[in-house]
């Protein structure tokens, strides 16, 4: 008995070796610092890292791991992002006139917005800028890209930065008071979705950016300097109180990201071409409907059940494969048979996923550990 | 204006700043913009009339190109006559800025609260839907003019006064020539239009009740952006009078 538990601990360590010395390197960039406060956020990220994932190795749970660092991520983000951009121009919000001159830091979301311009005019409608600085539009671009085609829509588990916020507002409460939302819902994002790019296009510019941006009151927003920019402030302030605080929390669910954002929506479609999907096992399956109860975007129904497969909306959390009492749900690769070597197939996932999240999550959750330890010491989050 | 702010603020496109936007939101609002977004609409209220019809046929890809552009030119013929109807309202809309601003602004509004209102119900085409309930007519007509039938149901649909419909009408009333306005409702049907190209791919009717939910949803968020857009009309008209 003692023996066989020091050769799964054994067994984990050594299968999450390879994941810390990748980490590390990510974490360092390849060389150690002097600065002990740096010294202190490298160390500290590094043992949170791989903490969580010698403990998904170990436990065979996915998703209660993976939420802890999704949210730690989401807030550290916010922490670096709002103490950089007033070190760098001296307030939160943006100016008009660097909106005007193109300095407006990029986001994945605004990635769908883009595309039907993109085609037509062949001009980014962001005032971003291309190249070079913090939130570039071709450094976004090119991790979207690679995100996408090893992950697909796993980039809202695995990668986004905003998303913690809802799926950490969506774990608090033991039960949910909300316990159904009418199937038409389900299709929310996709008509958001639809909406923002074809007025996005029609007007040459991000609507979502302009009006509907939830994390616009956790980020950055416009000045205000008008009516509208007033009404503008109000509806993101709103959606943000609605969507991703007050009814993740009713409904346990991460209703920004399953029931509204674009992004999530056209991110479905690339889990086409991503080649890990979530399997249900028919045989094993007795349709307790668990899985349907918590999956946080929607992704599982009756109907997934009899096709065996989550919906293309899935995000590869793991929620579901780790509340299955029977074991039926497990990540799979497209094209192997079902019974194949699940653990296998399951850390073939978790090393590109996982090193995503660490590589998207490390620099930021370091900078914001830095910035607290400044807080304690200075009284002040900024470093200069 | 500098190049970058024309780049964010091209010609047609409406920017809000009370007063001046409320105009510049009557006098440059793009009519394809209103033809996509009426377009939107048109997935869950038109295609619930057509999709049926084709899955009747029962035809190939390429007769089915045949059948939705017949569709198509019974369509453009509708909003022809519209473009007519909307230069005879505008002669008689009163002179004053202030006057038209009122009316535009409180048609907006209404349509607007209209057209959310539709987006969120559960019914499935709009009651105000001429080709709705026209059926029996179109089997009949299906029957004598098998050639001319789409055609007949695209004018049924462009002749169609649903409240998306309206408000692009209300924008197109204030043209101030004939050949403005015909232009006006051209562009419009190139917007709606391009939401029919996949329509000779239509295969299966589970997935159009999808794309029907998607599409009323969507028609319901632009519903609200011109609810916004009427609301501005009116503060604009408020604060200058
Ligand atoms: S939780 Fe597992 S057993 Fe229950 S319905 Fe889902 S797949 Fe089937
Ligand atoms: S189906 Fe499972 S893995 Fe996919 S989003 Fe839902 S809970 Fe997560």
């Amino acid at each position: 008995m003692h023996h066989a538990a020091t050769m799964t601990y054994l067994r984990a360590a050594l299968t999450s070796l390879p994941m810390m010395l990748m980490t590390f390197i990510i974490l360092s960039r390849g060389k150690l610092t002097h600065d002990p406060r740096h010294l202190f956020a490298l160390v500290t990220t590094f043992y949170f890292l791989n903490t969580l994932f010698f403990l998904m190795v170990k436990t065979g749970r996915t998703d209660r791991w993976r939420a802890i660092l999704f949210t730690v991520f989401a807030v550290a983000f916010v922490i670096s992002f709002i103490s950089h951009y007033v070190e760098a121009r001296g307030s939160m919000a943006l100016s008009e006139s660097e909106i005007l001159e193109c300095r407006t830091p990029f986001c994945h979301i605004v990635i769908p917005m883009t595309i039907i311009p993109l085609a037509l005019t062949r001009t980014i409608i962001f005032p971003g800028t291309m190249t070079g600085v913090y939130a570039a539009i071709a450094s976004m671009f090119i991790i979207w890209i690679g995100a996408s085609l090893s992950l697909g829509r796993g980039f809202c588990a695995w990668g986004c930065f905003l998303g913690g916020w809802d799926d950490g507002f969506s774990r608090i409460m033991k039960r949910p008071i909300i316990k159904s939302i009418a199937k038409k819902w389900h299709y929310l994002s996709f008509a958001v979705l639809l909406a923002v790019a074809l007025t996005s296009a029609a007007m040459l510019s991000p609507t979502y950016c302009e009006w509907l941006c939830p994390y616009k009151a956790v980020t950055e927003y416009v000045q205000v300097t008008s009516l509208t920019r007033l009404v503008q402030m109000i509806i993101f302030m709103t959606l943000f109180a609605g969507l991703v605080v007050i009814l993740p929390l009713l409904a346990k669910r991460r209703i920004q990201c399953g029931l509204f954002c674009p992004f999530g929506a056209f991110q479905s479609f690339t889990n086409k071409i991503s080649p890990f999907e979530v399997r249900v096992d028919k045989n094993l399956c007795v349709k307790c409907r668990k899985c349907i109860t918590v999956c946080p975007t929607f992704s599982m129904s009756e109907e997934s059940l009899d096709k065996g497969k989550a919906r293309m909306t899935c995000i590869k959390c793991g929620k579901c494969i780790d509340n299955c009492p029977k074991g039926a749900l497990s990540f799979h690769i497209k094209g192997t048979s079902l019974g194949d070597d699940r653990t296998g197939q399951r850390l073939l996932f978790l090393y590109p996923a996982f090193l995503f999240l660490s590589t998207m999550a490390g620099g930021n959750i370091q900078s914001a550990i830095v910035r607290i330890i400044g807080l304690f010491t200075t009284g002040s989050l900024l470093t200069h | 204006m500098t190049n970058r702010e024309r780049k964010r603020f091209p010609a047609g496109r409406p920017y809000f700043d009370i007063g001046v936007a409320g105009r510049d939101i009557i006098l440059s609002m793009d009519a394809f913009l209103l033809g996509l977004s009426n377009g939107v609409v048109c997935i869950s209220y038109c295609a619930p009339v057509l999709v049926p019809y084709l899955l009747g046929q029962r035809s190939g890809v390429f007769s089915n190109l045949g059948i939705v552009a017949r569709f198509l030119l019974g369509r453009l013929a509708g909003y022809l006559a519209f473009s007519v109807l909307a230069f005879t309202f505008h002669t008689a809309l009163p002179a004053s800025v202030a006057a038209r601003g009122l009316l535009m602004g409180s048609t907006y509004i209404i349509l607007s609260v209209l057209l959310v209102f539709y987006g969120l119900r559960n019914r499935t085409s709009s009651p105000a839907c001429a080709a709705r309930g026209s059926g029996p007519f179109l089997l009949k007509a299906g029957r004598l003019w098998p050639a001319f039938a789409p055609a007949i149901l695209g004018l049924l649909t462009g002749l169609t006064i649903c409240p998306p419909f309206l408000l692009a009408f209300t924008a197109a009333v204030v043209k101030t020539t004939l050949m403005d306005s015909v232009a006006f409702f051209v562009l419009f049907f190139c917007g709606t239009s391009v939401f029919f190209l996949p329509f000779p791919l239509v295969g299966s009717l589970k997935r159009l009740s999808v794309l029907s939910t998607v599409g009323k949803l969507a028609a319901g968020i632009v519903g609200l952006y011109y609810f916004y857009a009427g609301l501005i009309l009116l503060l604009g008209v408020i604060k200058y009078s």
